[in-house]
């Protein structure tokens, strides 16, 4: 098996020994989303129109959620140090784990926010902008909440300290998906947002790896 | 089965941690087939040495070589082996094992013999022993092809017998070549061996 092989598959083997690490937030997710008709409105009609964007706070908030794990437990296992000693830029093996983390953490949340589309009665063609623009910008949510991950990784309670140093880069990304569903709603072109978002997404898929194996080493640098 | 010979090259390293200065314009060379056992009492510095060679450290002062290159550009000639477990409890241990070594699975199921594992492939790590583990992080100096070993405390929980096939196997890859580093609190067992002792310089 190559390195890049032996990777991906001990991230499967590990979402199967960890299943709750998958469904935790998924089960958040359903169960804000299932909370908003209780506490705000049971009004198909208001519910409609802020549907998708608690969907998409939601969905935000479980990401969050879920990339505390990313690289904590395999750096005090030792095996994130392991990874220097591969024939490979740690950057691209860094890549590679967030590739995978995207797909068994992040694809599950985007796959059932249609589920939360019907239970907040938001209409067909939103609902099908909202799966779209999740796909097109958590690949840059799930860079970047990596990078907070590896910048805290030194330190206890990391989870929330990494969404604190992250929350400006998310900023503009939620800003421009909730362009995308604003104008959805009117039923006014969406598409130039949508390249804007992708190009962002590509963009830190190629920059932020980068960055992440600077604070990996750094972190390694300093522990025993 | 030959390792291509390598020198390993310590030159005027320096470090210091925390205002304390560990060692000062450390040198010395390790030809193929050597072994050297870095002693010291707790805190010396022995472990920031070994991370500092493995290229884990940034080296403060001085160099380190791996034949001509510097080690951050020839860590994958190096097999580290550190305090933490190197392995992940929530896996069984052939898998792993299968990410660790990454060889065919006769080969794996060899080492796994070789450190008497076998027979626990299919248990998840974390329902082990210590010393179990420590034989799981261990099995893969059967499948390394790593010229240089850096062991840092590897008789940590280990009983007699294993720690026996641990001076095999540390004298089986000098005598092909290889260079060993390794760190122990125990009287060592091996029978060969050169000592570097590192004490607080000032």
């Amino acid at each position: 098996m190559s390195i890049e092989k032996r990777i991906l598959a001990r991230e499967l083997w590990l979402a199967a020994a960890r299943p709750g690490d998958i469904v935790k937030p998924i089960w958040f997710l359903l169960l804000v989303i299932s909370m908003v008709p209780l506490a705000l409105t049971p009004d198909s009609d208001s519910l409609a129109e802020i549907g998708s964007a608690m969907i998409w706070v939601a969905t935000l908030l479980a990401l969050l959620l879920n990339s505390e794990h990313l690289f904590q437990s395999d750096f005090s296992d030792g095996i994130l140090e392991q990874y220097l000693f591969f024939d490979r830029p740690l950057a691209w093996l860094v890549g590679l784990k967030l590739t995978a983390h995207w797909l068994l953490h992040v694809l599950p949340l985007i796959l059932i926010s249609p589920i939360g589309a019907v239970m907040l009665s938001v209409p067909g063609d939103v609902s099908i902008a909202l799966f779209i623009t999740m796909l097109v910008a958590t690949p840059a949510l799930t860079c970047f909440s990596g990078l907070g991950a590896a910048l805290t990784l030194g330190s206890s309670r990391s989870g929330i300290l990494g969404a604190l140093i992250m929350l400006p880069l998310f900023v503009p990304v939620v800003v421009l998906a909730s362009g995308v569903l604003v104008r959805a709603m009117d039923g006014s072109e969406t598409l130039p947002l949508l390249a804007l978002l992708g190009a962002f997404s590509v963009a830190s898929a190629i920059l932020v790896p980068i960055a992440v194996s600077l604070a990996i080493r750094v972190n390694i640098g300093g522990s025993n | 089965m030959n390792l291509e010979p390598l020198k390993l090259k310590i030159a005027r390293l320096s470090c210091e941690r925390d205002y304390r200065l560990l060692f000062d314009s450390l040198a010395f060379t390790l030809d193929a087939g050597s072994i050297l056992r870095v002693a010291g009492k707790n805190g010396a510095g022995k472990t920031t040495l070994l991370r500092t060679i493995a290229g884990l450290y940034e080296i403060q002062e001085g160099e380190v070589l791996v034949g001509d290159q510097p080690v951050s550009e020839a860590m994958h000639r190096i097999l580290y082996i550190g305090h933490r477990p190197q392995v992940t409890g929530d896996l069984s241990v052939l898998d792993n094992f299968k990410y660790m070594a990454g060889h065919d699975d006769t080969s794996l199921k060899f080492a796994l013999d070789s450190v008497g594992m076998l027979s626990y492939h299919d248990s998840l790590v974390k329902e082990l022993s210590q010393g179990q583990g420590r034989r799981c992080a261990l099995a893969r100096l059967w499948c390394s092809d790593a010229p240089i070993w850096i062991l840092d405390e590897p008789y940590t929980a280990l009983d007699v017998s294993m720690i026996k096939i641990l001076d095999k196997k540390i004298a089986s890859h000098v005598a092909n070549g290889g260079i060993c580093l390794f760190t122990t609190h125990q009287v060592p067992t091996l029978s060969e061996f050169q000592t570097l002792e590192l004490g607080c310089v000032n």
